[in-house]
């Protein structure tokens, strides 16, 4: 029981979104299972356009990215940027109205989905009224987060700070500038842009989606976490350093590379996919610096459960951040583009990189702000397992379908004939959807045992009275 | 925060946020500042080999002249390259004519086999099967008839055959004697197919009549094909084909895709449907 800290900082919004994360993770990898299966199975359309896999998978991804990848983003960062500044949130009213914000947001994405309102925009879907609410409640957790470090006592700022305002600014510029539109009604409108360049900018926001969002962010977890779980110094400031600008300039040149052999000049693909390659060796600085941050204490592994999701997390964002670079070679990328090896990537950044790191720190979080340890150590191991083998088992699948399916499309015979037709390719693809079904089954079980876990957890504290007492024991301090 | 490094001797940077957090002043390993000044070399590099820095409106051309219209054209020659023999031979004949050449033939059915499956298996299923509602391809019975050019018509121009809805017209008892013949497979016997006109587009043998796509009655191949299969006939005489006085009619069309293929594929699945089995 840490009465200092409960009764220093604001922990009750960080209790709220740490919980809230594990609920939306069961509920966006459920969803996923489910068009997954559409997939496999197209009977379970059941011929209604509410259930079609166009209009889940929009749900499915805004539930894990902007649900599960915020609530947990909102969690870590206003949970270490008061420790990491020694002073209590700039505003517990402005951080609940960010909370709430954003939960109705989500219940407003969830509604209007299915319903078919979209703007058509990959990963930015959501109608421009949900936009402005986006913006306004984004502007919200930068702003307290921007004042408490402004009214830090520590001197210097904390590099996991860093990474989280980097993602703050460029998420609050790349979502207003893609989702410019011109309104015709409350539930539709046009994008501002047109034709190529409207398709330039979706990507330069699409990357940068992943590349801020899920990555400076997640990066700022890890930076928090890591050394905090291990107890351990982080292995070396100039790395951060160099790694952090790297990533900073990088990141936002790479979003051509998803429009190469389209009708986007030739010179702004090479563009993308050079520095592609050039970011490699950054993304690695990170996971190097993490990794590197257990040496001399790998033995933790053996028992600190949590420090096994956030060192495997590691190991996948170093191979995903790998993966993407070469996928964006032009050779490659013709090959690999349309295929379901782009979506084996993201789900080896997503459920491997994302997801991982983002439980271990919420594991992290719910020990410290509920002031009990985890109701059940097993059931951590049990998560753990069944995460690493689903996400395997997710990206084998894709790997295999998706190379198969490039080589199926073009390949042709000796008459200079195509020798697949397109469903020929699909019936071909039929054994690996349904493997990777089955390994979303395998990692929705592990989210699931978590949400049990955290809700039995939270009980645990309630009926030890361990969250009372934290607040009103006499303070060390 | 810390007045005294709590952390002595392990050579952190002096800072230490929230009790224990603190970075060391390693220098980033060797090989990593390496391959990171190794790519930024291969970022300058990667612009000279294509063609990637702009300068007002154009760019850099890259040395190696690479432009992906060039990659695209130069896969589309090597291909071309192949069928070029075949492919000029193929616009100069009919397809009688390419039926009659052995090779050609051969030539036309691997190179027919894809485009066949992008745009006619939805609906007459891979291997011209058929499927409820769709005519079979891969049998000899035909509805407009079997012999090239007809199938080549079919193909081109579509077809939209009508028959009217006798619901109104015939006793429901009658639907049923004309509908127990049908599936006897020998409706010429029964009088009410020559009282009630039956016999207009189906003949007077009931065998049907390919000049309006009128079906064979006696073959026991179905068009409408049902776990019911006597309901089904009910049904089709009760509601008829393409009969828009009927909001209960049956909907069958071929579309016409005289628009979407070149006359040379149009020719090519022709010859590949007519060598499904069935041609005449």
């Amino acid at each position: 029981m840490d009465a200092t800290a409960e009764q220093k900082y604001s922990f009750d919004v960080v209790r709220w979104f740490a919980v809230m994360a594990v609920v939306y993770v069961v509920v966006g990898a459920l969803v996923g299972v489910y068009i997954a299966s559409e997939l496999a199975w197209p009977v379970l359309n059941f011929d209604s356009p509410y259930l079609s896999f166009g209009r889940l998978r929009p749900l499915h991804t805004n539930a894990v990215i902007f649900a599960f990848g915020g609530s947990v983003l909102m969690a870590s960062a206003f949970y270490s940027v008061q420790r990491t500044c020694g002073v209590r949130l700039w505003s517990d009213k402005m951080a609940w109205f960010t909370f709430w914000g954003w939960n109705l947001i989500v219940v407003a994405a969830v509604i209007t989905l299915p319903l078919g309102m979209t703007q058509g925009k990959e990963y930015a879907e959501l109608e421009w009224p949900i936009d402005i609410a986006i913006a306004v409640v984004w502007l919200s957790y930068m702003f307290n987060f921007v004042m408490t470090i402004a009214t830090r006592k520590s001197s210097h700022i904390y590099v996991s700070n860093w990474f989280f305002l980097g993602m703050m600014l460029m998420i609050t510029y790349l979502h207003v500038v893609n989702s410019l539109a011109v309104p015709v009604s409350l539930t539709d409108s046009y994008s501002l842009f047109s034709g190529v360049q409207d398709a330039m900018i979706q990507w330069w926001w699409g990357h940068n989606a992943v590349g801020f969002y899920l990555t400076a962010g997640f990066l700022g977890i890890m930076y928090y976490f890591v050394p905090k779980q291990a107890n351990r110094p982080v292995y070396s400031y100039r790395l951060s350093v160099i790694h952090f600008w790297a990533l900073m300039f990088g990141y936002v040149w790479l979003g051509a590379h998803h429009l190469q052999y389209t009708a986007l000049p030739d010179w702004t693909g090479s563009l993308g996919a050079a520095v592609s390659l050039a970011m490699i060796i950054p993304s690695w600085g990170g996971a190097v610096n993490g990794m590197m941050t257990l040496s001399g204490a790998w033995d933790k592994l053996r028992t600190d459960y949590v420090l096994r999701f956030l060192i495997m997390s590691l190991a996948f964002y170093a191979m995903s951040t790998f993966e993407g670079p070469v996928m964006s070679i032009k050779t490659v990328n013709a090959l690999s583009h349309y295929t379901d090896w782009t979506v084996g990537h993201v789900h080896s950044g997503a459920l491997g990189w994302v997801a991982m790191v983002g439980m271990g720190a919420i594991y992290h979080m719910i020990e410290r702000t509920f002031h009990t340890k985890m109701y059940s150590t097993k059931m951590v191991n049990l998560h753990f397992w069944t995460a690493t083998i689903g996400a395997v088992i997710y990206i084998v699948a894709m790997w295999v379908s998706g190379i198969m399916q490039g080589l199926m499309w073009r390949a042709y015979d000796e008459y200079g004939t195509l020798a697949y037709t397109f469903a020929e390719s699909v019936e071909a693809m039929h054994p690996y959807y349904a493997m990777r079904a089955v390994g979303g089954i395998v990692f929705l079980l592990g989210a699931v045992i978590m949400l049990v876990n955290v809700l039995m957890t939270v009980r645990k504290s309630v009926s030890e009275g361990s969250l009372q007492q934290a607040r009103t024991a006499a303070a060390s301090a | 925060m810390a007045d005294k490094n709590p952390f002595p001797g392990e050579n952190n940077t002096g800072h230490i946020w929230d009790d224990n957090l603190r970075e060391l002043s390693n220098p980033p390993p060797r090989w990593w500042m390496i391959a990171f000044w190794a790519s930024i070399i291969w970022f300058i590099v990667y612009g000279f080999i294509y063609p990637m820095y702009p300068i007002g409106h154009e760019s850099t051309k890259g040395f190696t002249g690479w432009t992906q219209i060039k990659e695209f054209q130069e896969g589309v020659d090597e291909v071309e390259a192949v069928r070029a023999e075949f492919e000029t031979k193929i616009a100069a004949m009919t397809a009688d004519q390419i039926l009659a050449d052995e090779g050609l033939s051969a030539y036309t059915i691997a190179s027919a086999k894809v485009l066949f499956g992008d745009n006619c298996a939805a609906c007459h299923g891979s291997g011209g099967q058929g499927g409820p509602s769709f005519p079979v391809l891969a049998d000899d019975e035909w509805i407009y008839g079997g012999a090239i050019g007809t199938i080549e018509q079919t193909i081109a121009m579509g077809r939209k055959g009508v028959m009217t809805a006798h619901g109104k017209i015939l006793s429901a008892d009658e639907i049923e004697s004309l509908a127990q013949s049908v599936m006897e497979g020998d409706p010429a016997t029964n009088p009410l197919f020559l009282q009630k006109g039956c016999i207009a587009c189906h003949g007077m043998d009931g065998k049907g009549l390919q000049a309006l796509g009128a079906a064979n009655l006696t073959d026991s191949v179905w068009r409408f094909a049902e776990a019911d299969q006597l309901a089904s006939v009910k049904y089709t005489i009760a509601h008829g084909v393409n009969d828009s006085t009927d909001p209960q009619t049956r909907e069958a069309e071929m579309p016409a895709f005289g628009d979407r293929l070149s006359k040379d594929d149009i020719k090519k699945l022709a010859v590949f449907v007519y060598k499904l089995g069935g041609g005449q």
